[in-house]
């Protein structure tokens, strides 16, 4: 494999594949600018370096960060996720979200809720929420409400199926525009989904045939361009209605 | 159990004896530290030298008093009103665990849990207060005990200037240096991270 040295000329690593170590950003060579830093990179003095693996993004002006994908979630704020119940204690529930630590989920924390109406939700029960407290020290905590107190469609998910993704699938699926395997498959079957960025999606559709379709098209798209999405959406569609 | 009969003053002070020893009668002695009163009856609970101090003089009550000197040197215990230096072991949501390490600049000989709650991390708006924001694993702080607590960790505060982190290692391994009474930063990568620190004069 070769050594990778352009770290050492002037040519920008930005939308090409960065490793933990490589400096990205020289802050000596930039004065007066202010440099905004998301995920995976760090301030070391002077320079700016990468710490998690991925594919370096800018956003124009002046704001980079590292995009990576892996099958463990690192909790972080504000977050939607999809999280199994493990446990209830008296105050929260204990939730399963991929991440290091569990989740505590308040037995309060859903819209109208008060000590008296505390849902009831059993070991495995799935469940859609987001993140509002997340650090490396302590268990991560979820909320089944929006910022202004509405359930806003989180909650628990009845019926239908879910599966386990890497964390950029998930991410790929939220994006704007839609993406393109989610674009196709609307044309033609009513479906929903609910994607949590911690890998893992669930699909309800009208019929079992309908939720296996859209699945396993999910599924195979990670690693397929828009055209070969909407290909591949299309091949599913006929292998199904043809039988 | 060997039973040893004293009457009063005038007896060996350097006996030693060993927990359950019968030391005396309650009508003739007064129990000290280390002794305790069973029904009439003094009996020592540790062990070590009997000693026997006589009755302060204008006091009501005319016996002498009986001790049991520890045979060991004791390490400090912290006692509600010390302040005592301490390792944050885990930070929660509402309050913090420490491992008990000097008492009133006394190192102790054997493990103390203390737990400082989310309320006595400060003085002021003691709703507001984010755990995350004020320790961390692995820092140094200087406390006040509050209570004995309960069977598991004593009570401690930092809810003065001069309480709290005393010294705290960055994410990047340097230790930090207080720039602010919220503030510490890293010397190695200019890192800024937020703790309660304690005024050290």
């Amino acid at each position: 494999m070769d050594v990778d040295t352009t770290s050492t000329t002037t040519t920008s690593l930005v939308d090409r594949i960065v490793v933990p170590g490589d400096v990205v950003l020289d802050l000596t060579k930039m004065e007066n600018q202010t440099v905004r830093l998301g995920a995976g990179l760090r301030q070391d003095c002077d320079s700016i370096s990468v710490m998690q693996a991925g594919k370096l993004r800018l956003s124009k002006p002046n704001k980079y960060w590292v995009e990576s994908s892996q099958k463990r979630y690192i909790p972080s704020l504000e977050d939607a996720v999809l999280g199994i119940v493990v446990d209830s204690r008296s105050d929260n529930f204990l939730v399963d979200i991929k991440a290091p630590n569990l989740a505590f989920l308040p037995v309060l924390a859903f819209e109208g809720g008060t000590r008296r109406n505390i849902p009831k939700f059993e070991t495995g029960t799935l469940i859609y929420a987001r993140v509002v407290k997340a650090n490396s020290i302590m268990n991560p905590e979820l909320s089944c409400t929006d910022a202004s107190g509405k359930a806003a469609e989180f909650g628990q998910l009845k019926n239908g199926y879910m599966f386990e993704t890497s964390t950029g699938l998930a991410r790929t699926l939220l994006s704007s525009p839609t993406c393109p395997v989610l674009e196709a498959l609307g044309k033609k079957i009513s479906f929903e989904t609910a994607i949590g960025l911690n890998g893992r999606v669930w699909v309800n559709g009208s019929s079992p045939d309908d939720v296996i379709l859209v699945s396993n098209a999910i599924m195979r798209s990670e690693f397929l361009s828009g055209t070969q999405q909407r290909t591949m959406v299309e091949k599913l569609m006929e292998r199904l209605r043809g039988n | 159990m060997v039973g040893m009969m004293i009457d009063g003053a005038g007896e060996e002070a350097d006996e030693l004896v060993t927990p359950g020893e019968f030391l005396g009668e309650a009508t003739q002695l007064v129990a000290g530290k280390g002794a305790y009163v069973s029904g009439r009856s003094i009996l020592a609970s540790l062990t070590g030298r009997r000693t026997i101090t006589p009755p302060t003089p204008g006091s009501s009550d005319n016996r002498s008093t009986i001790e049991v000197v520890g045979h060991k040197a004791h390490g400090a215990v912290p006692q509600p009103g010390s302040i005592v230096i301490a390792r944050v072991t885990k930070v929660m949501a509402r309050n913090a665990s420490v491992d008990i390490m000097c008492v009133d600049s006394k190192a102790v000989k054997e493990k103390f849990s203390g737990i400082i709650r989310q309320q006595d991390v400060r003085a002021t708006e003691i709703d507001k207060v984010d755990m995350y924001q004020s320790f961390r694993p692995g820092d140094i702080v200087r406390a006040l005990v509050l209570s004995l607590g309960d069977a598991r960790a004593y009570y401690l505060s930092t809810a003065k200037n001069e309480l709290g982190v005393v010294s705290a290692q960055s994410i990047s391994g340097g230790t930090m240096v207080p720039i602010s009474w919220t503030e510490m930063q890293c010397p190695l990568t200019g890192q800024i991270e937020q703790r309660k620190v304690a005024k050290v004069d």
